[in-house]
C-alpha cells in the first residue's frame, strides 16, 4: 500500500470523528493554555486525585471500548487482541489524565505570579 | 563540535532539509512508481460497483489522454459488505451508501445508463437506448445477477414478507431481512431456515454470517432453546476454504444448527411459509454449478421435500448479467460456461478477446466474489491493460488473493485471507492475526476499518 493510500484510509476513518477529535484537541489545549498561565507545571504538580480519575477512565475503557464497537468483553480473546485493548486503555487514561491535571489545577484557584 | 551516539538528535537546518525531502518523497512514491503513459485509445468500463471505480481511478491516473468511458446507471454507491451489519441490526442503512460522483474521477466520461450488450468482434458496448460505444479496450466490471426467478414463487419483492429475508436483494432489502429476524424473535419461538445457493455467489461468507449473527441474537434474547434453526446446503462444503469449513460446520453442531446437505432452495410458498428443498445428490458442489442447473432447475426428476418455516434466508442463484451471457464473451466450456465471463483467472485477460478485462464478481473463478478480491485484481488488471496497449507481456498474475472478515456472533470475528494455491491455503495480511482465531479485533476491522480500506480502493489508492 502506497502512503497516499494509508491516508486516504485514515481520512475516511476518521472522518465521522472530526468534530469530537477536533473539539477535544481544542479543549486540551486550552485548559493546558490557561493553567500555565496560571503558573501550572506538569512535573511539579502533584493531583493523586487527577491520576487515580484517568486510572479509573482507564478501567471504564473495558466496559465502553468494547460497546463503542458493537461487541463486549468477553470476545476480547486473542493475543493481540489484549494488547491493542490495554494499548487503548493506556491511550485513554493518558489523554484524561493530560485534561484533569492542569483542569484540577484551575479548580484550586492557583494563579500565577504573572497576573 | 562532534555529536555524541546518544545525544539527542538536533534539528539543525541540514536535517531538517533532508527529512522534508523524505517526506516529500513519501508523499510522491505513488506517483513516481506509476508514471502517466500516453494514449489515445478509447477505453470503456462497463459497470462502476467497486471494480470498475477502482479501474477508472487507476486507468485515469496511469493514461495521459486515452478517452475512458464509464458505464453505470447508479447514482448511488453502496457498500455491499456493510449489508450483513445492516441485516443484523448492527449498522444503519444510511452508513453503507454514498453519491456515485464523489468517486468518479475527472476527465472521465461517466455514461449514466445501463449497458444492454457487447459485441466483442465489433468492438461496440450497446446501451439500454440503443447508442453504441466504439472500444480499443473494454474492463467488463458488471457484478453479477441475481436469479431469484430460479426459485418458484420467489421474488426479490418477497424480501421482508412472509419470514423472507435475504441480505442481497438490496440495502432495502437487508433492512427489511432485519425487521423480519427481528418479528421472528420477538414471537419467542419457531422455526429459522437459512440457505445457500447452488452457483457461485458474492460474498459467500454472508449466509454463514447471517445465521452466526441471528444465533447471537437469540442467545440474547435467553429464549434459544425455544427456537429451531436449519441450514440447508446444496453441496458438501458450507465454505470453500477447507479448515474455515470444519470449523463453521463444528460451530453449527455446537450452536444447535441442524445441517442439512445436498439440499437447495427450489421452490417457495410465502403465503402458506412453506419452502421446497430439491436434493441435489451427493456429487454436486459450488463449482460444479452448470450441471447442477440443467439437471435439477427443471424439477422433474428431482426429490423434494416440503418444510414449514417462520423464518427464511433465501440466498439467490447467482450469474454473469443476461447481457454478458448472450454474448460471445461468456466461458464456452468448462464449470462456468454459460454463466460467467471467460478469463484466465492470473492475468484477468479475456480468453479469446486480448483487448477484454474481467474484474470482480463478473468472472469465472472458483473464488474471488469479493470486494477483497477487487483490491488484488485491480493492481494487476491495470498492469496488464497497460503491457496489452503496448504490445509487451503482461507482467501481473492475480493469486486469487480474497478476504472475508467470517462473523462468527455479534461482537467477533476471524479474519479469512485466502488464495487459489494450495487448497486455498490462509494469504494472512497481518502476521499478528490468526485467522484461525474468533478476535475482537478482527471484528473491529470489520465494523470500523474495512469501509475506508474500500474507499481507498474505489479510489485506487488501495
Amino acid at each position: 500500500m502506497t502512503f497516499s493510500g494509508a491516508l486516504t484510509i485514515l481520512m475516511y476513518a476518521l472522518t465521522p470523528f472530526l468534530w469530537p477529535i477536533a473539539a477535544g484537541v481544542v479543549a486540551l489545549v486550552v485548559v493546558h493554555l490557561l493553567a500555565r498561565l496560571r503558573g501550572y507545571r506538569m512535573m511539579a504538580y502533584r493531583c493523586p486525585g487527577a491520576s487515580l480519575a484517568a486510572m479509573a477512565a482507564g478501567v471504564s475503557a473495558l466496559w465502553w471500548i468494547p460497546a463503542f464497537t458493537h461487541s463486549r468483553l468477553a470476545y476480547v480473546s486473542s493475543v493481540f487482541d489484549w494488547v491493542a485493548m490495554i494499548a487503548a486503555i493506556i491511550g485513554m487514561s493518558l489523554v484524561v489524565w493530560l485534561a484533569l491535571h492542569p483542569f484540577s489545577y484551575l479548580l484550586r484557584g492557583r494563579r500565577s505570579r504573572f497576573l | 563540535m562532534p555529536q555524541h551516539p546518544l545525544d539527542p538528535v538536533r534539528l539543525d537546518r541540514r536535517r531538517l532539509l533532508q527529512w522534508s525531502a523524505c517526506a516529500t518523497g513519501l508523499l510522491f512514491s505513488a506517483g513516481l512508481q506509476a508514471r502517466a503513459q500516453s494514449s489515445n485509445a478509447r477505453i470503456v468500463i462497463v459497470g462502476g460497483g467497486a471494480a470498475g471505480m477502482a479501474m477508472a481511478n487507476r486507468l485515469s491516473r496511469r493514461l495521459d489522454g486515452a478517452r475512458i468511458t464509464l458505464i453505470e446507471p447508479r447514482e448511488v454507491h453502496h457498500y455491499q459488505p456493510g449489508w450483513t451489519l445492516v441485516a443484523s441490526g448492527v449498522w444503519r442503512p444510511e452508513k453503507t451508501m454514498r453519491s456515485n460522483a464523489r468517486f468518479v474521477p475527472g476527465g472521465v466520461d461517466w455514461v449514466r445508463q445501463p449497458a444492454a450488450g457487447i459485441d466483442a468482434p465489433g468492438r461496440q458496448v450497446e446501451l439500454s437506448d440503443g447508442t453504441r460505444l466504439d472500444y480499443d479496450y473494454l474492463v467488463v466490471a458488471t457484478g453479477l445477477q441475481l436469479n431469484y426467478h430460479l426459485i418458484d414463487g420467489m421474488s426479490p419483492e418477497l424480501v421482508g414478507t412472509h419470514g423472507i429475508g435475504s441480505v442481497y436483494a438490496s440495502i432495502e432489502g437487508a433492512a427489511r431481512t432485519r425487521d423480519t429476524i427481528d418479528a421472528w424473535i420477538a414471537q419467542g419461538q419457531g422455526k429459522g431456515i437459512f440457505t445457500a445457493a447452488p452457483t457461485p455467489v458474492k460474498c459467500a461468507g454472508a449466509p454463514l454470517k447471517m445465521t452466526f449473527t441471528t444465533l447471537s441474537r437469540l442467545e440474547a434474547s435467553g429464549r434459544r432453546n425455544d427456537f429451531q434453526v436449519d441450514f440447508l446446503a446444496p453441496g458438501d462444503a458450507l465454505f470453500s476454504q477447507p479448515w474455515v469449513d470444519d470449523f463453521v460446520k463444528q460451530r453449527f453442531d455446537e450452536q444447535g444448527v441442524t445441517r442439512r446437505h445436498h439440499y437447495r432452495l427450489s421452490a417457495i410458498d410465502p403465503r402458506a411459509r412453506e419452502a421446497e428443498f430439491t436434493f441435489v445428490g451427493p456429487d454436486s458442489e459450488f463449482t460444479s454449478h452448470h450441471e447442477l442447473r440443467e439437471a435439477e432447475f427443471s424439477r422433474e426428476d428431482g426429490r423434494t421435500v416440503v418444510t414449514d418455516y417462520d423464518f427464511i434466508h433465501v440466498v439467490p442463484p447467482m450469474s454473469a448479467p443476461d447481457f454478458i451471457k448472450t454474448s460471445d464473451l461468456v466461458a464456452r466450456d468448462g464449470p462456468f460456461r454459460g454463466e460467467w465471463l471467460d478469463v484466465d483467472i492470473h492475468t484477468l485477460q479475456h480468453n479469446r478477446y486480448p483487448d477484454v478485462f474481467g474484474i470482480g464478481d463478473v468472472i469465472g473463478a472458483p473464488i474471488n466474489k469479493t470486494a477483497a478480491s477487487v483490491k488484488a485484481q485491480a493492481p494487476v488488471v491495470e498492469a496488464n491493460l497497460m503491457a496489452q496497449m503496448q504490445g509487451q507481456t503482461l507482467p501481473a498474475r492475480h493469486n486469487g488473493y480474497t478476504s472475508c472478515p467470517m462473523i462468527t456472533g455479534i461482537g467477533k470475528a476471524m479474519l479469512v485471507e485466502f488464495g487459489y494455491d494450495d487448497n486455498f491455503a490462509f494469504l494472512p495480511s497481518f502476521p499478528f492475526i490468526d485467522p484461525k482465531d474468533e478476535s475482537w479485533v478482527a471484528w473491529v476491522m470489520k465494523d470500523r476499518m474495512l469501509q475506508p480500506a474500500y474507499y481507498a480502493v474505489l479510489e485506487g489508492q488501495a
